[in-house]
């Protein structure tokens, strides 16, 4: 967690600043320099990069924390996933050749609409938007790199490898199959009862982990570390995008989070949220999934439109039209996304005065879009457009878009919607939408991979693959609207309509080829194209062009500075050294003769644990897949699965501990604008940061609860519940923990007079309470399993119906919010006793505040779910 | 403006019938109405990327002192801010009317789905329908249920409340552009019709299976006197089903074939029963 | 010394608190009144819930930023609650 990168910061390692000779030239003499390496500054002979390998080493992008480098891995490993979901696109166009299952069995044709949907919105639109965010946000903001750098990795890791666990999961009988949106109970282990289906459950755990650490690690990170004069107004567009994209996340991938643990809990111990029982179940999941759906596709799509105005910016010669309206309208339109998830529950069961008012939210969100897509189109007027490849995707993207946007129109009518829903016509809709999104975000790789790579793609195949790409993408997505009246998600249709589904196949293998011409064009370009200096764009304003391209390691030659209206470095000369001369590239750069500073130098870029970490936390998850109500498989399988989960835990455990143990340094704010946290230390802001999410998920869990107890009826619920489940046992915990907060409270208090003893007696003192807590509930458990009641004669487990299961899920998820902290805990007293922490009560500070958090979230478990 | 035009349009869409005609006249409003916005907006963005296409003057030689973006700069907004709000409170009106003009409808098809009052003040007639995995059964008025075909009288509006007795589906009969989801420990309702003589295909609208696909059922108008004497008097043994001769196997709905027909209803003992089902559904339906 | 008296009374409320919202439970009023006596435990347990986030995590102390984010995260868990629990009623 975020508290370890703090125990780390303070202590520098010795290898530290030491960069002013070699290093060097690749910065600033690079620029005009004709041989600059490709690679940029590893491939430079100085060799210490902070005990970062080259870049042509495997082991650098093992070990490296770099958001540049990490912005590449993410860009390079969505792309492959977009192969992954366009193949399974492609099988299942093919399947569609003709009506009937002809080519795919109906199984796995269920399996490809499913991964397709999976793979593409998860591990391919949002990671390929985070590559470029990873890499162009900090240089944007004037930051050397991210808050929490290992955290960065980590992401990255806990990315990738919930993509292989999503791809393992088609190898244990079948991967999930009951749709993207994977609607209760079809996704209930009687129903999907492959072990693949879990599996794909739990990769989709993890890539929420990662999304959840690179939401806390960007907001802290664009919150703190902007330069001098780069207020949020201020800020490039692109920035922006991304700063609401990752608010979004924080908020709708914590409600995910608790929505997939619920179906965890379901599909593993065997509880009853989801079952067909639960008189709730079905709606529960449509609300939580759609709590976090709707969001989502601004999270989406935000990136993209930021990289479509940064575009349109460049290539018009135009400053964006309504540059503020812009960002208020994206502003309202991140807020309202959070209130209009029920309108992909129409059909639902949802009663009329609620349609009516998320009818009404909306028609709210999509007049922000109007207003986007007019600054756009206005940006144009005056402009000296070039049509670039970049600038090609961007326009064809707001044309997509367009259309996207007009069709949805038609669904925002209830009425409509009500005959439209569960048709191609959704299908269209949002694949306008969502691969508009994708042709702005391709648009950025062009623009950007200059930046990336130092060179140049070949501009003629870049055009050639727009062609295809936008001919592919309407002979694919247009006959869909024409052949509406086909349902979603079948291979039988009327055979009326098999003309338009066989010239949206052609369409789709058009569109998939126009991506071998780019794989190529990109591919050959990186290593042979035409060198680029730092800007290749006439036109482009932002910061990332008044570096190398690509940027050395620590970004910038000095500290960068808005302060006086454009951006300096300090120490380091002006940016722009010839105001007048917009077009003459190498005169918007640093001089030659700027040296690195120590502000340069200090930070740690590389460390092996956040892969160790990842790996570890796949094959936990991996080995508790096989979990199905609560035993795993019988014979060799079972103890395959259990091994599996015990080294994963060993190896996340260890690089935990080795992750904290590590001295790493990473680059700490402020460097000028930090508000509205001015006040706040990066880890501590890190740590609220991730406690708000938590306040999401938590919420979420109670919110399943209170859903799942109105739907059955509040006051009846009773009936659901053994007598022997009696206040007391919740009476004592509270009061346990109620004292462990106030020992915790203590621990500072000593540790601000520097009592060792003291501080070390506090921190016992809350490991026993807690551990108090833990027994108590513990044996308040093991009696109600037990009980033998006319009503409950088997007992009262987790299994046995719906407040059974709210009540052991939700409090079981409390439970282990204890165990971490007792962990983190029993680390300290350690720490404590070596005499860490004298005068120095921040590190106790932290833990206290997720220590109080946990006993918040107690404080309302308590009363609803043993007295009311 | 446009709002007054609109509702002028609404009252003649004052609705009386058939929602098939509903959705229709709204669905060619909106298709008219979104092609011309469409092809003014992107035509105008074609026009415009055309006329301001870099035609190699340089930022010296441009008449106009025309700001560009400079590097380095911190960003700033650039002019048009009056166009971009008049072309932003145009659309907006579009949209609001548009859809505001369809709620109407809208209340008007709610009212239909809702609960009569009273049980006589219901013109046309109730089904209770059960989706399953992978068909659909229907109960009538008075007790009696069919599998895979849903008789419905001539002429007559038919109230439909639907729910699942396994996983979500979604009851779609697309010739009355009618659909409602079927959700298991839930009810939804709806309506179709007054619907002409003939046959009509039920279609499942969620994934709900391997047999997804295949999940279709079919309609069957029938006289409504027929109708009557069948489904809704008091039943007997003219008109009750005879208990279990059938019942849809999901394997072989998988294998291509659909729910099968059965016969007119005119010896009496037509009406397939699911036996297996009826104990788990016969509580819902009845709730 | 006197932020240690400060938490140890913080401390004592808490208790009490805690204790009064069992109180409640076993002098019946849930069985007599029972909305009432809901909203009251559940106000008690806001209360709580505002004093140790006020005092123990010193959000008191804290730029009111990091209030506004707890409460956005609130915010947003109360609305998708009573918003999913009132669609069904």
């Amino acid at each position: 967690m975020t508290d370890d990168e703090h125990e780390t910061t303070a202590d520098p390692t010795g290898d530290e600043p030491a960069v002013s000779d070699g290093g060097t030239a690749s910065d600033g003499g690079s620029i005009v320099d004709d041989d600059f390496p490709a690679d940029g500054v590893p491939d430079t002979p100085h060799g210490d990069d902070h005990g970062l390998p080259p870049t042509h080493s495997i082991r650098r992008w093992f070990v490296t924390t770099n958001h540049k480098d990490i912005g590449l891995l993410y860009t390079v490993t969505a792309l492959f996933f977009l192969i992954f979901g366009g193949l399974l696109a492609l099988l299942m166009r093919l399947e569609l050749w003709a009506p009937g299952a002809d080519f795919l069995a109906a199984g796995s044709y269920n399996q490809a609409v499913s991964a397709h949907g999976l793979i593409m919105v998860f591990w391919f639109l949002s990671p390929l938007a985070f590559g470029f965010a990873n890499y162009v946000v900090p240089l944007q903001i004037g930051a050397k790199d991210l808050a929490f750098p290992r955290l960065n990795a980590l992401s990255y890791w806990l990315y990738l490898f919930s993509g292989i666990l999503m791809g393992i999961s088609f190898f244990q009988g079948s991967t999930f199959n009951g749709g993207w949106t994977m609607y209760a109970p079809l996704n209930m282990p009687v129903y999907t009862p492959d072990i693949g289906g879990t599996t794909t459950v739990l990769a989709l755990i993890l890539f929420v982990a990662s999304a959840t650490v690179g939401s806390v690690n960007f907001l802290t990170t664009m919150h703190r570390m902007r330069a001098e004069g780069m207020t949020l107004r201020r800020m490039p567009i692109f920035t922006w995008s991304i700063l609401l994209t990752v608010w979004m996340m924080l908020f709708a991938f914590a409600a995910l989070l608790a929505a997939l643990m619920l179906l965890s809990s379901d599909r593993l111990i065997g509880t009853a949220y989801f079952a067909e029982s639960s008189p709730g179940g079905a709606m529960l999941w449509a609300h939580l999934f759609w709590f976090f759906g709707h969001p989502e596709v601004y999270i989406v799509f935000f990136p993209a439109l930021g990289a479509m105005a940064e575009i349109f910016q460049t290539f018009t010669g135009r400053r964006l039209v309504g540059r503020k309206w812009f960002i208020g309208a994206m502003l309202l339109v991140a807020i309202q996304s959070f209130v209009v998830w029920m309108h992909h529950m129409f059909l639902t069961s949802i009663n009329l005065e609620i349609k009516t008012l998320f009818m009404a939210t909306t028609i709210g969100i999509s007049l922000p879009f109007d207003l986007m897509v007019f600054s756009l189109i206005y940006t144009m007027l005056k402009g000296k457009i070039r049509f670039k490849t970049p600038f090609l995707f961007g326009f064809g993207a707001l044309v997509l878009f367009i259309l996207g946007g007009i069709t949805g129109v038609f669904l925002g009518a209830v009425v409509l919607d009500y005959t439209l829903r569960g048709t191609y016509w959704v299908v269209a809709h949002f694949h306008y939408v969502m691969v508009g999104g994708v042709t702005g975000l391709v648009g950025g790789l062009y623009y950007w991979f200059p930046k990336m790579t130092g060179r140049m793609y070949d501009e003629t195949l870049g055009k050639v693959h727009f062609g295809m790409y936008f001919v592919g993408f309407n002979l694919l997505y247009f006959p869909m609207f024409l052949a509406w009246e086909t349902p979603r998600r079948v291979f039988e249709y009327a055979p009326a309509l098999t003309g338009w589904h066989q010239l949206s196949t052609v369409g789709a293998f058009l569109l998939g080829s126009s991506f071998l011409v780019m794989f190529y064009n990109l591919f050959k370009s990186a290593f042979v194209g035409e060198q680029v200096e730092g800007q290749p764009w006439d036109f482009a304003s932002t910061a990332e062009w008044t570096v190398p391209s690509p940027p050395p390691l620590e970004n910038f030659p000095g500290v960068p500075t808005y302060a006086s209206g454009r951006l300096e470095f300090e120490d380091g000369g002006s940016a722009q050294t010839d105001g007048g001369a917009v077009h003459g590239k190498a005169a918007a750069l640093p001089g030659s003769e700027v040296t690195e500073t120590e502000h340069g130098g200090g930070e740690s870029h590389a460390s092996i644990w956040p892969f160790v970490l990842g790996a570890g936390a796949f094959l936990v998850l991996l080995g508790l897949s096989g979990l199905q109500r609560g035993y795993f498989p019988e014979g060799t399988m079972g103890g395959v699965h259990i091994g599996t989960a015990i080294v994963g835990g060993v190896l996340a455990f260890g690089s935990l501990v080795a992750m904290t143990r590590e001295k790493f340094h990473g680059p700490e704010g402020p460097f000028g604008e930090s508000w509205p946290f001015t006040t706040v230390e990066n880890t501590k802001l890190g740590l609220w940061i991730f406690l708000a999410s938590d306040v999401i998920l938590f919420g979420a869990f109670i919110g399943a609860y209170v859903f799942s107890r109105v739907a059955h009826g509040w006051t009846d619920w009773h009936h659901l519940i053994p007598e022997a489940h009696v206040v007391l046992p919740g009476l004592i915990n509270t009061y346990l923990l109620l004292t462990s907060s106030f020992a915790v409270v203590i621990a500072m208090e000593f540790a601000k007079r520097e009592n060792r003893l003291g501080v070390v007696g506090s921190l016992v003192a809350t490991v026993g309470l807690g551990v108090g807590f833990l027994i108590n509930k513990g044996i308040e458990w093991q009696h109600l399993f037990h009980i033998h009641t006319e009503a409950f004669p088997a007992g009262w487990d987790p299994g046995t119906n719906i407040a059974s299961t709210t009540f052991y899920v939700t409090t079981g998820l409390h439970a282990l919010h204890v165990i971490v902290g007792l962990v983190i805990a029993g680390y300290m007293i350690f720490r404590a006793w070596g005499g860490a922490y004298m005068g120095d009560d921040e590190p106790i500070e932290y833990f206290g505040l997720y220590w109080h958090f946990v006993d918040i979230v107690w404080l309302f478990l308590f009363p609803l779910f043993y007295i009311v | 403006m446009h709002g007054g035009l609109l509702l002028q349009v609404a009252g003649q869409l004052e609705p009386d019938g058939n929602r098939a005609e509903l959705f229709g006249t709204i669905f060619e409003v909106f298709l008219v109405l979104g092609t011309a916005v469409g092809v003014v907006v992107i035509g105008y963005m074609l026009y415009n990327a055309y006329r301001y296409r870099d035609d190699g003057t340089a930022p010296a030689e441009e008449t106009e002192d025309i700001g560009r973006p400079t590097l380095g700069e911190l960003p700033e907004g650039g002019g048009h801010g009056r166009k971009l709000l008049l072309s932003f409170t145009l659309s907006a009106i579009i949209v609001i009317s548009l859809i505001l003009w369809t709620y109407w409808a809208l209340l008007y098809v709610e009212a239909g789905a809702a609960q009569p009052a009273e049980p006589e003040m219901e013109d046309g007639t109730t089904v209770d329908v059960t989706g399953y995995q992978f068909g659909w059964q229907f109960e009538y008025p008075n007790g009696n249920t069919t599998d895979g075909t849903m008789y419905v009288p001539e002429g007559e509006r038919v109230r439909i409340v639907v729910t699942s007795s396994d996983v979500m589906h979604n009851f779609g009969i697309p010739a009355f552009k009618t659909k409602t989801d079927a959700i298991p420990g839930q009810t939804t309702s709806t309506w179709f019709g007054p619907v002409e003589d003939g046959e009509y295909t039920i279609k499942c609208y969620e994934l709900c299976g391997a047999g997804h696909s295949y999940m279709t059922g079919t309609v069957e108008v029938i006289d409504a006197e027929e109708y009557e004497r069948m489904f809704v008097e008091p039943m007997n043994s003219t008109n009750a089903s005879d208990g279990g001769t059938e019942r849809v196997d999901p394997a072989t709905a998988a294998g291509g074939s659909s729910a099968p027909s059965v016969g007119l209803p005119a010896d009496g003992g037509v009406a397939t029963r699911l036996p297996a089902r009826t104990a788990a559904t016969e509580g819902v339906l009845r709730a | 010394m006197s932020r240690t008296k400060l938490y140890t009374a913080i401390y004592v409320v808490l208790f009490v608190l805690a204790t009064a919202q069992a109180v409640v439970e076993q002098a019946g009023y849930l069985e007599e009144s029972y909305w009432l006596a809901f909203w009251a435990i559940m106000v008690l347990s806001a209360v709580k819930a505002v004093v140790v986030a006020g005092w123990y995590q010193h959000l008191r102390w804290e730029p009111r930023s990091l209030t506004t984010l707890m409460l956005l995260g609130l915010l947003g868990a109360v609305a998708l609650t009573v918003a999913a629990s009132y669609s069904i009623l």
